[in-house]
């Protein structure tokens, strides 16, 4: 048997510092925020023969004066023009002016969003977190609804609330680092990933704690609280990993086989059900035993 | 029926299912039977623009200038002339509508495997253009019948000339050739073929079937057509009565005609902009005839007063976006801005169509720029397409070895009921295309279908655990099984529960890219209970039996190698 709930230190340590550090990358540098967030036009170019380098599609697109133009190229003799406007004018000009450099140059793609368009996704994206959450602490309440000595049931529930808290700052910490470095955006299919992390992850911590339950209620008096809980953890080991096994399978085939468009959004799923296991793991029924010690110490 | 009997239908409805929805999902198992596979064949997932290529165009609407109690028909008008502008592209199911985002409304414009966006922008955003026309004889191509005259003067000359030509020898087919102003026959030597009687005009007609013109030889004199002159030859003649044939050859002189007159359309200035209103009403005279009524503002009354003045008898052309739909004649001179179009309508119905375009023409509800847009190049769709399809059959099969390799037999099983689901789901979403919610397939949605496989087989390893965990505690094989569905139950249902809310809202909340995926992976979980738990149950109970409980090491690993060690 592992002795996970009496290593727990070594794990606080470990999420403390991971949750934390995204806490405070998040502050400082924060997300880059996409076209979604921000409106504005993501124009994907083929060329035909040669790609001209970016300094020199700049030089061309100087005169336009775009605001915070980036040019990447994507390999495929294809370019990604990103600017913020707010006018379909603007789309036509930039295009134009590449036509200037490759006359057989195609528009294989183009997302504009307007400011009215990205700040209504704005929106609804808080709007959709903050129902998300309110849905699944609502859930949680109802999930352990009925109440199991010695522990009642909001501790559950504060206890997976701490893991999917963890799960969410971490994740939004690594896309604060590739925004930071790699310039990777984040956009509406971030908000939806974050929200799919919310729902899957929470199905490891209700297995264990499940077991948990279980357990209160046939142990004998001389097993102590904390055993329990370690002995529930083990008994539920290969199942949590299992089950996130195969999700983090198929995320791994989309995140390597499965073409540019979703591939960041596949990254986000991944990382937040790998920490999602990590925390129902490590994290959630630590929390549990450490409200139950601190519970014992006051009365 | 006995518990067995009872299983055992159960179990060939699985078969029966299963199947089916293989053969839904992939008709190409039964492409050597031709009549089966193109009737499944017809089945196909509908792709989004992301795949297929194509755009979406979102473009807010001003509805300020128009009063509220008129926004609703504005808004339907202004629906119908963009799906009629749009349908110019010929793309299959255009789809056009207007939603309501925040306080405004927005009309949305989705085209499949348009090539050229900024044109299909141009003719989007263009009012529709409703003109009225004033017509005018084109005498300018006319002939002077002077002219005329004089060319067939001498016209009858130049085929006497010809015909004493062929009767002194000369080459029929060389005269037709050099001569013959019948393009049709002139090439072949004149050669008409064979000609029946009755089949010419009659002057035509009686000269080839005289008989004293024989086989051979020409005929003696230049005949007069209304096409002009023509000189005969008799190559032949065979049968006799009804099946009377002759083979005739022949030279036209043709005679010179006025061309056909033509009517230009010239601008007047007068457009849909100044056009007030048009209703369906009754002529004052006969009350049963439907008109339409027109009603002009101040400067189309001006317009309307001289261009009527003008064109007093002659006809006055109504063009919606360069088609000409109407054209009445001008009766009086109209000065007080309305106009009252009569006579033309068989039906109520004929005048309401004409209003319907007339106030589509003239509808002031201007769109501006789009707000959103989103364009993927066919190209880009299907790559997208193909590599995402590679990575689901790379991630399905995976998920498939994991589970055979760490569950064995139990694994096996479910690895087919994954299978099952997902046939099952492409099924589902080829049929949903007969059903009011049809299922149209983006990538974020292949994203979900994707995720599911690897969330559908959760139920299992829950089931699977326990099952393991009651064979460890002694249990024989079939009660443990049994014990393993009904105990991870709960567990299962409320993890699925959570996946369910999530969605939900993504679903309510979410557009585009965010309900694709949510759909998806909603639809998943429900079906994925059925294959993962129902489907799974059933075959393992049929299939389980005497071999298994005295191999229990094929069905599934109950000790992990540190215990092994251990004990």
């Amino acid at each position: 048997m592992m002795q996970i709930i009496d290593k727990r230190k070594y794990f606080y340590v470990i999420s403390g510092v991971l949750t934390l550090a995204s806490l405070v990358i998040l502050v400082l540098w924060g997300l880059k925020f996409g076209i979604d967030f921000t409106g504005g036009t993501e124009m994907k170019v083929k060329f035909s023969q040669n790609v001209p380098n970016s300094a020199a599609i700049y030089d061309k697109l100087k005169e336009l004066n775009l605001e915070s133009l980036v040019i990447k190229t994507a390999g495929d003799g294809m370019v990604v023009v990103d600017y913020r406007n707010s006018n379909d004018q603007t789309n036509r000009d930039v295009f134009g002016k590449i036509k200037e450099l490759d006359d057989n140059a195609v528009q294989v793609s183009t997302d504009f969003i307007g400011s009215t368009v990205s700040s209504q996704l704005k929106n609804s994206a808080i709007e959709a977190l903050i129902l998300a959450i309110l849905g699944i602490a609502l859930y949680i309440a109802w999930a352990f609804r009925k109440v199991s000595r010695p522990v009642s049931s909001w501790k559950y529930g504060l206890g997976a609330i701490t893991a999917l808290a963890h799960d969410i700052l971490i994740t939004v910490g690594v896309f604060v680092i590739l925004g930071k470095f790699w310039g990777v955006e984040v956009g509406v299919p971030f908000i939806a990933a974050l929200l799919t992390i919310l729902g899957y992850s929470v199905n490891d911590t209700i297995v264990v704690y499940d077991r948990t339950r279980e357990n209160l209620l046939k142990a004998s008096a001389k097993e102590d609280f904390e055993s329990i809980v370690n002995r529930s953890l083990n008994e539920t080991l290969a199942r949590s990993i299992n089950t996130s096994l195969t999700v983090m399978l198929v995320l791994f085939a989309l995140v390597i086989f499965g073409g540019e468009s979703i591939r960041y959004f596949s990254v986000a799923l991944l990382f937040g059900v790998t920490f999602g296991t990590y925390s129902s793991i490590y994290v959630a029924s630590a929390v549990l035993v450490t409200i139950y010690k601190f519970q014992i110490k006051k009365a | 029926m006995t518990l067995r009997n009872k299983l055992k239908t159960k179990f060939v409805l699985v078969i029966l299912l299963a199947l089916i929805a293989g053969l839904v999902s992939y008709p190409r198992v039964v492409a050597k039977i031709p009549p089966v596979y193109n009737a499944l064949n017809k089945l196909q997932i509908k792709q989004g623009l992301d795949l297929q290529g194509g755009f979406h165009l979102e473009y807010n609407v001003d509805l300020s200038q128009v009063e509220a109690s008129k926004r609703a028909e504005a808004l339907q008008a202004l629906q119908s002339i963009i799906e009629h502008r749009v349908n110019a592209f010929g793309v299959s199911e255009p789809l056009v509508f207007i939603k309501k985002s925040g306080a405004n409304e927005v009309l949305v414009v989705e085209l499949a495997g348009v090539k050229d966006i900024n044109q299909a922008k141009e003719i989007i955003k263009e009012t529709p253009l409703l003109e009225f026309k004033e017509t005018q004889v084109d005498t300018s191509t006319q002939i002077p019948q002077e002219t005329l005259d004089q060319m067939n003067a001498q016209a009858p000359a130049k085929a006497a000339e010809i015909l004493k030509q062929a009767q002194s020898g000369a080459d029929f087919s060389q005269l037709a050739k050099d001569n013959s102003q019948d393009s049709g026959s002139k090439d072949n030597g004149g050669d008409l073929g064979m000609v029946k009687e009755g089949m010419m005009v009659p002057e035509f007609n009686k000269a080839l079937f005289d008989p004293t013109f024989k086989d051979g030889t020409i005929y003696p004199q230049v005949v007069e057509t209304q096409y002009g002159w023509h000189i005969l030859k008799k190559i032949a003649t065979t049968g006799s009565g009804d099946t009377l044939e002759v083979h005739t050859a022949h030279i036209l002189i043709a005679k010179a005609t006025q061309p056909s007159l033509k009517t230009n359309y010239i601008d007047t200035g007068l457009t849909g902009k100044n056009l007030k209103n048009a209703s369906v009403g009754f002529s004052s005279q006969a009350l049963s005839e439907p008109t339409v009524n027109l009603e002009f503002d101040a400067e189309g009354t001006k317009l309307l007063a001289d261009i009527s003045q003008r064109n007093i008898g002659k006809p006055l052309a109504i063009f919606l976006d360069g088609q000409i739909i109407e054209a009445p004649t001008v009766k009086s001179a109209l000065t007080d801005g309305r106009a009252e179009i009569s006579g033309g309508f068989k039906t109520v119905q004929d005048a309401q169509a004409l209003v319907k375009s007339l106030n589509e023409g003239s509808l002031p509800v201007p769109i501006g720029d789009p707000i959103y847009e989103q364009h993927v190049d066919a190209s880009l769709g299907q790559a997208s397409l193909m590599s995402s399809l590679k990575a689901g059959a790379i991630g399905l099969g995976i998920v498939l070895l994991f589970m055979i390799a760490y569950y064995r037999y139990l694994g096996f099983i479910a690895s087919v009921a994954l299978l099952i689901y997902t046939a099952l789901m492409v099924a589902i979403f080829k049929l949903s295309a007969f059903t009011p919610w049809g299922i149209t397939f983006t990538l974020s949605g292949i994203a979900g279908f994707i995720l599911s496989i690897g969330m559908a087989v959760d139920a299992n390893v829950l089931i699977f655990e326990r099952t393991k965990e009651e064979l460890r505690r002694g249990r024989d094989m079939m009660a443990a099984v049994d014990e393993g569905f009904r105990r991870a139950w709960p567990s299962i249902r409320d993890g699925n529960y959570s996946t369910i809310l999530t969605s939900i809202i993504l679903v309510w909340v979410g557009t585009g890219f965010v309900k694709g995926f949510a759909i998806i992976l909603m639809l998943g979980v429900v079906v994925s209970m059925f294959t993962a738990i129902i489907l799974v149950k059933i075959i393992l109970k049929f299939t389980l039996g005497r071999w298994a409980t005295d191999r229990p090491w094929l069905i599934v690993r109950t000790k992990d190698k540190k215990e092994k060690d251990k004990a």
